[in-house]
């Protein structure tokens, strides 16, 4: 491979990651489906991000749940999940812990719920939470909370109390002041912040005149979102670095240029979603990728590019 | 109630298909076949592929798999023109590259030695119930009967069939020639006055035949269906009204077709309750009577 030396090995809040990407919420279910492809493997990536999860199952929102857009996709699949006792003592020990880290996704209605959720995942083999405050297609909690920074805080706050395990918010783009949403959620106890879910959007079927989404609106991921999440990284990074709070860049990435874009950009980890459905095997050839640049441009580690934006004066 | 989908699928494979022939058929439909050995050696009845119509359009489409030519390597997928992604597909030119994974899914459970299998496909449904035919008829004990409805022409130029079906109205003798080179016995339906073909939907044809059974052979019928909901649904009255085991194909929107989005759900009825499975691993293979 021609990278002697060179490896993608990152400490992402106290936690080895084998490399940078991070296959987001939502898109791999509770860990182990892609290991149905032949030569997909857990060891590319640094991190699993599991199912949105709540306290009580739930069947989640009626189909369509997703549709094809221009550079992208929709989807409104409303967290469907078996709760989290189903997953700690029915998933967790299914998963290979050598593999990967595996990070659990926190949703809820309510404070409390959030709480109690993280509770029970602090109580598992977990690695980490990611507190999932911008889901956009549940009708309460979610991006309600996600919009608010005052609510933001309150729900990182009461997680914090209950676990020692690295947290991550994950922040929505759905909203005015991102920037000043993550810094009260650092305040309020954040470790990383994950930037950004997914925008509301909708689809028109001309002939029925209904919304092609069975929930009539979906979160739009995939490429056409790639810019937007840049800028949203770039000005989040303005204030996590201030902290020493790493983040998880993601939003259209498809290729290691793209992986390349957001690190630079502030991002410390790359998250993978949209662009695993283009292409199941697409973490291998990534990290490829990354190495070569980080080779072509006589880069050590990848921590000297996280950040390393020069703007125009 | 067991979930009927329990064959252990095999590994999904990441590959590259080349276009052998993308040949057009009245409707809008085309029959393309690829070459892709992996997924021809590993396919079963009930399988579908994920299949990149075109670059511009990275997500995928789910396809059936029609038939197979497992020394040869090559796969046959009918598709309809209905929306972006098949409108690009039908653009494909022979040698031309179409990344896929496949196969996808669980296939049709097995009947049991000594059931009657009665297939029943509707328009792009009737390829799976093709692949079904196609393994039964290794095995002759089974003496498969299908049906197979369309309200366009058929992709096939249809004969009059060499096997007898009672209890039929007279003159309904239209049939796949390769069903009967199989010496399968099978007969057409459709609304649109085809010559020697039923003149009606196809599960009325298929309760026809059923229902000169008598009883004892009729409760060794085992029905498998694929095609558009409403047909899939009045299969499930009929598995119903006559107290029969029926399997079913089902199709949604997918995104990846791997089980990591819950993108493709249906609703099923469990033991314990309503229950939203996903149509790509879960399936696309389920019980008609959990689904309808």
């Amino acid at each position: 491979m021609g990278s002697e030396g060179l490896e993608l090995k990152i400490e992402f809040c106290g936690l080895g990651f084998n490399s940078p990407l991070v296959l987001l919420s939502g898109c791999v279910g509770f860990g182990n489906e892609y290991t149905r492809v032949e030569g997909f493997s857990h060891r590319d990536v640094g991190a699993v991000c599991l199912k949105g999860t709540t306290l009580e199952p739930r069947l989640g929102n009626p189909p369509h749940r997703i549709a094809e857009t221009e550079g992208g996709m929709l989807n409104a699949i409303g967290l469907q999940n078996p709760g989290v006792d189903h997953v700690v003592s029915e998933i967790l020990p299914g998963l290979d812990f050598s593999e990967t880290r595996f990070i659990a996704n926190v949703s809820g209605s309510t404070v409390e719920e959030y709480q109690e959720v993280t509770r029970r995942f602090d109580d598992s083999p977990i690695d980490a939470m990611e507190l999932n405050i911008s889901c956009p297609n549940v009708k309460e909690g979610g991006v309600a909370f996600g919009n608010d920074p005052e609510m933001s805080a309150r729900v990182v706050e009461a997680c914090r109390g209950v676990t020692r395990k690295p947290l991550i918010t994950k922040l929505s783009p759905n909203q005015t002041d991102i920037a000043e949403n993550a810094r009260r959620c650092i305040e309020a106890g954040s470790d990383a912040l994950a930037v950004i879910n997914t925008l509301m959007g909708m689809a028109v079927d001309i002939e029925s005149r209904q919304p092609v989404i069975g929930n009539n609106q979906g979160g739009l991921s995939g490429p056409a979102i790639k810019p937007v999440a840049l800028l949203k990284v770039h000005q989040v990074y303005q204030v996590a670095k201030r902290h020493g709070i790493p983040i998880i860049g993601q939003g259209g990435v498809t290729s290691a240029e793209d992986a390349l874009e957001f690190l630079i950009a502030g991002a410390s980890a790359v998250g993978l979603g949209t662009g695993l459905f283009y292409d199941p095997l697409a973490p291998a050839r990534i990290n490829l990728g990354i190495m070569e640049y980080l080779q072509r441009h006589q880069l050590g580690t990848l921590a000297e590019l996280t950040g390393s934006l020069r703007l125009h004066q | 109630m067991s979930d009927p989908a329990t064959v252990a699928p095999p590994k999904i494979v990441e590959s590259v298909g080349v276009v052998l022939a993308n040949d057009a058929y009245a409707g809008g439909q085309y029959i393309l076949r690829l070459q892709a050995p992996e997924i021809a050696a590993r396919a079963v009845p009930g399988s579908f592929v994920h299949l990149r119509c075109a670059p511009e359009l990275p997500l995928r489409r789910p396809l059936s798999i029609m038939l197979r030519d497992q020394t040869k390597g090559w796969i046959d997928i009918l598709y309809k023109v209905v929306g972006r992604g098949t409108a690009a597909l039908a653009e494909r030119q022979v040698g031309q590259q179409l990344p896929l994974l496949g196969p996808i899914g669980n296939g049709f459970s097995p009947a049991p030695r000594g059931s009657r299998p009665v297939l029943i496909g509707g328009g792009v449904g009737m390829p799976p119930m093709l692949l079904l035919a196609s393994e039964l008829r290794r095995e002759p004990h089974f003496r498969p009967v299908l049906f197979l409805g369309s309200e366009v022409p058929f992709p096939f130029a249809p004969k009059p069939s060499e096997f007898m079906l009672d209890g039929l109205p007279p003159g309904v003798l239209a049939t796949m020639p390769l069903l009967d080179d199989w010496g399968i016995p099978a007969r057409l339906a459709s609304g649109q006055g085809f010559a020697g073909c039923f003149d009606g939907l196809v599960t009325d044809l298929a309760r026809a035949w059923l229902a000169q059974l008598d009883e004892t052979a009729r409760q060794s019928v085992h029905l498998y269906a694929c095609g558009p909901t409403p047909m899939l649904r009045a299969v499930a009255e009929l598995a119903r009204g006559f107290d029969l085991p029926c399997q079913v194909s089902l199709e949604e929107h997918m995104a990846c077709a791997i089980g990591g989005c819950a993108g493709c759900v249906v609703q099923v009825a469990t033991p314990t309750g309503p229950a939203m499975k996903r149509v790509c691993v879960d399936g696309p293979v389920f019980d008609a009577s959990t689904v309808f």
